[in-house]
């Protein structure tokens, strides 16, 4: 196979009024024809910018310092990519290079219709007429398999889903046939079952009509790696620290980066947990911190001054389940599954429609906000993205105090030195109390968002996604944190995530939501070994492993429905793989049925089984 | 379509408050009007019962207020106290030179406005971008009296490429000019952070990658997502143009609706200022009225939000 890409000695750097940081240092490497070459690294690590400097996409103060970038080009002829006019460049762009990029929600033109954004690039290299445009237009759609593509093309951004857009996406980077098609992280904004969608889809036109094209895949998933790609470069600082083939990187990585990176994965501290056989306690707990029953929530959907709407978003339905002293409950599911709010309903941040609270057998769910006040002191929450949640004006003392003096729970001087040791017990420096959020790193800040939490002495907490925005390295610092925290602090938590290899690292028992639903619920081991509902088995056939077994993956079709208009019977008849007679016919009630000890699955499938 | 049906029904009691207050105020500032029309000569008493009664100012303020709302909505709206005409008949007269001016400002400062903003937004922080954000600054900060001398000093005068006054066309030149240079400097800043802020939007990105040219990327994929704040400030300013500039009417000798309120105002003419007040709200509500609609055409997005 020829080189289609040769990239060597490229430096790039970022200029700012205080000089120039190198953001690639001599990077060389080439792609092969038809070959899938993944990049992986952690944020920063100058991933995008190897891509952008490739495109001739970098923004205006970054900038090829010196280095070369020869593509073969569909005329079989070698281009310095680097020495060529913006027009010229221009000429290659999305003709023999094009790229999908990582945010589908903003990465199409909200003003112009999806099939308009198509066209735009087949008519731009291709000189064809318009109406021969169109077909290749509507050919692409049913290629990147969108349904209806006729009614779809006329459509804009915002009426497609996520994962739709993404096709689109897609759909724009084939458009002209390119050499090579750059894929910058085009999954990891999407859910673990789209996410598998399209990777299938990716692997299926890799085998079919693309078989020249080579993919450069931008990814921090390593299991995506070993599902699609044939090489991997490790980038670490604007380095490659290794390259090869996958099989061999990930069986015996040389450099010890690429193995830390490896061993920090949760699937791989799970392994080496079971090999230590630290299983976890199994302690008779019966100790019921939290008790929730027959728990909705429902926002009315607003039509306006002058119509009383009777529609509404039913975001948390019947849900019961508790939750025992130290121990971890987490509850998992796809965006739009209801885990969030169901997290701000337990302390009351959003009104239940009607059900229960129990907590400390206390019924908290009439409690006036005064009354809630001293709840909230037990049960705290840790927000995902800790920048937004943190006051950019405030240094962390203040942020750190304000709680403690609202709840008057000691003076000044005293919370000062409480304080300290906290925020030592989170592994930051004490010098950190003086600095304001902005000079912190994305796991410094969640650490200082743990920190916040526990000022309160809270016992419970919820812990909506805290480690869905870090990278895998940090990631795994923060779990660790997390658990001491738990240990020393003598914590009950939940845990939310979408992505189930934390969920099994970190959690004794899970529950399962689904347009909002508990649909299944057990033990962690045993709901990992041995799920029961079909939705949980898509869930975990559909996360890329790096250990996986070649075996063949549960695909649910298309996207979560409405929660407006869900649907009748079992609200996941309509993407069941394999739906029995009566689950189509959407008679069958939802609710839970304990088909072994400790593990609850919904009727509709418990029956199936 | 029953996003604007909505929105009419609200222009009823936005009229309605618009004129109380008018009228309320009107009648607590001091001064009798009585008192302005006799212009300061000495009047028995008799005849200022007389002009007091012919006014309708005999009566209790409360009937007055009253009268006026039926007459209202009966479409009349009284006549002035000083020229003794139906108010609507002299708002009609002045309306026209005032449409005429705030026309041809709105055209020299959309087309010099988009133009310099885009001139600016597509190379931020170049010379070019400073060089006509000055000019836009000075366009929003000069005030328009002294660039109306000017203009008439510099054209009509010494150079003598235009009349100063007169009918048509040619003759509103310069104070289109002088009205539109406030209009163009806000466009042109506007457009300008809007155009920046939208180039560095994700989909642009993604027209580059199509290897889509500089100029399509702006004509094609930027402006038209810049548009919306420029659009509401078009809106804001032409607002203010058609219900009168008095100053540029001033300097070039012109009638227009503002001339006429400020007459009104100061002669304490309580039916013309009413009449006048009346005419502008509407004209702002369906100025209002007409942005929205354009937010529509712009915006897919604001249109799939009203269906629902």
């Amino acid at each position: 196979m020829e080189d289609l890409l040769k990239v060597s000695n490229l430096n790039t750097e970022f200029k700012s009024d205080y000089g120039s940081k190198p953001a690639l240092n001599n990077i060389s490497f080439n792609i092969k024809e038809g070959e899938v070459l993944a990049l992986v690294g952690e944020s920063g690590s100058g991933k995008t910018v190897t891509s952008l400097s490739i495109m001739g996409l970098l923004p205006n103060n970054a900038s090829v310092e010196n280095g070369e970038i020869t593509l073969l080009s569909k005329k079989n002829k070698e281009i310095n990519i680097l020495n060529l006019s913006d027009e010229k460049h221009n000429e290659i762009r999305g003709n023999d290079i094009s790229m999908v990029f990582q945010e589908p929600m903003t990465c199409l033109n909200p003003t112009m219709t999806v099939g308009e954004q198509i066209l735009e690039v087949i008519i731009r290299h291709k000189k064809i007429s318009k109406i021969n445009a169109k077909k290749e237009m509507i050919g692409l759609l049913e290629l990147v398999e969108i349904p209806d593509p006729i009614q779809r093309s006329i459509e804009y951004p915002h009426q497609l889903s996520g994962g739709m857009r993404q096709r689109i996406m897609i759909a724009i980077a084939l458009a002209c046939s390119p050499k090579l098609i750059i894929a910058d992280e085009p999954t990891s904004a999407l859910d673990v079952t789209i996410q598998a969608q399209l990777l299938e889809l990716l692997k299926k036109l890799k085998n079919s009509i693309v078989t020249k094209t080579s993919i450069l895949f931008i990814t921090h998933d390593l299991g995506i790696v070993k599902e699609l790609a044939d090489r991997v470069i490790v980038m670490y600082q604007g380095k490659i620290v290794e390259e090869g083939n996958v099989l061999d990187v990930f069986e015996n990585p040389k450099h010890s980066y690429t193995n830390n990176l490896i061993q920090s994965l949760p699937e791989f501290k799970i392994e080496k947990r079971k090999q230590k056989k630290i299983i976890k306690k199994e302690t008779n707990n019966k100790n019921i911190i939290l008790s929730i029953k027959n728990l909705y929530k429902e926002f009315p959907v607003d039509k306006g001054i002058f119509k009383q709407s009777n529609e509404s978003v039913k975001a948390v339905q019947n849900v019961s389940l508790n939750v025992r002293q130290n121990k971890i409950l987490g509850l998992v599911g796809e965006s739009g599954s209801g885990k969030s709010t169901l997290g701000k309903t337990i302390i009351k941040l959003i009104e239940p429609t009607s059900g229960k609270i129990n907590f400390k057998n206390q019924d908290i769910s009439n409690f006036n906000r005064q009354k809630m006040q001293n709840i909230r002191q037990k049960i705290q929450m840790i927000f995902q993205d800790p920048f937004a949640s943190l006051n950019p004006r405030k240094n962390i003392l203040d942020t750190l105090m304000e709680p403690i003096l609202v709840h008057k729970l000691m003076k000044k001087n005293e919370a000062t030195e409480y304080i300290k040791q906290i925020i030592n017990d989170v592994g930051l420096p004490i010098e950190s109390l003086i600095r304001f959020p902005h000079e912190f790193s994305g796991g410094q800040r969640q650490r200082i968002g743990i920190a916040r939490a526990l000022v309160l002495k809270p016992e419970f907490i919820i812990a909506d996604e805290p480690v869905s925005a870090l990278d895998v390295s940090i990631q795994a610092q923060v779990l660790n944190l997390l658990e001491t925290i738990k240990e020393t602090y003598n914590l009950t938590m939940i845990f939310i995530s979408h992505d189930l290899s934390v969920i099994e690292y970190f959690c004794d028992e899970v529950a399962v939501m689904y347009l909002g639903h508990i649909v299944e619920m057990a033990p962690v081991n045993e709901l990992f070994s041995n799920p029961k509902h079909s939705y949980t088995k898509a869930l975990l056939s559909a996360v890329p492993k790096v250990k996986a077994k070649k075996t063949n993956k549960i695909l649910i079709k298309g996207d979560i429905p409405s929660p407006i208009n869900p649907p009748s019977g079992c609200v996941f008849r309509t993407r069941c793989p394999n739906p029995g007679i009566e689950c189509k016919g959407g008679d069958i009630k939802m609710g839970l049925v304990e088909v072994e000890p400790n593990h609850w699955v919904d009727q509709c499938c418990a029956k199936l089984n | 379509m029953n996003f604007f049906l909505k929105k009419l029904l609200i222009v009823i009691p936005t009229l309605y408050i618009a004129w109380t207050v008018v009228f309320v105020t009107l009648n607590i500032i001091p001064g009798d009007p009585v008192n302005l029309m006799l212009g300061g000569r000495p009047a028995s008493d008799e005849v200022r019962e007389n002009v007091r009664k012919n006014l309708g100012l005999d009566k209790p303020v409360l009937e007055r207020y009253g009268s006026f709302l039926v007459n209202a909505t009966k479409g009349d709206l009284g006549k002035s106290y000083l020229t003794r005409q139906p108010v609507t008949k002299m708002i009609k007269e002045n309306m026209m030179p005032t449409i005429e001016l705030s026309i041809g400002g709105l055209i020299f400062g959309v087309f010099f406005g988009v133009l310099f903003g885009i001139f600016a937004g597509t190379k931020p922080n170049s010379i070019r971008d400073t060089i006509s954000m000055i000019i836009a600054l000075c366009g929003i900060s000069l005030p328009s009296f002294w660039i109306g001398m000017m203009l008439i000093y510099i054209f009509g005068t010494t150079l003598g490429w235009v009349p100063i006054v007169g009918d048509g066309f040619v003759s509103l030149i310069l104070p289109s000019i002088s009205v539109g240079l406030f209009f163009a400097g806000g466009m042109a800043r506007l457009t300008r952070s809007s155009l920046v802020d939208v180039l560095n939007q994700d989909y642009i990105r993604t027209a580059r990658s199509k290897g889509i040219s500089k100029y399509n990327i702006i004509l094609k994929h930027s402006l038209r997502n810049a548009m919306i704040p420029p659009v509401t400030l078009l809106g804001i300013q032409f607002g203010l143009l058609i219900t009168g500039a008095v100053i540029t009417e001033e300097v070039f000798a012109r009638p227009g609706l503002g001339q006429l309120l400020l007459q009104a105002i100061l002669a304490k003419d309580i039916p013309l200022v009413q009449a006048l007040v009346v005419y502008m709200t509407a004209v702002y509500i369906f100025l209002n009225l007409i942005v929205d609609f354009t937010y529509g055409i712009i915006d897919p997005r604001i249109r799939l939000e009203r269906k629902n």
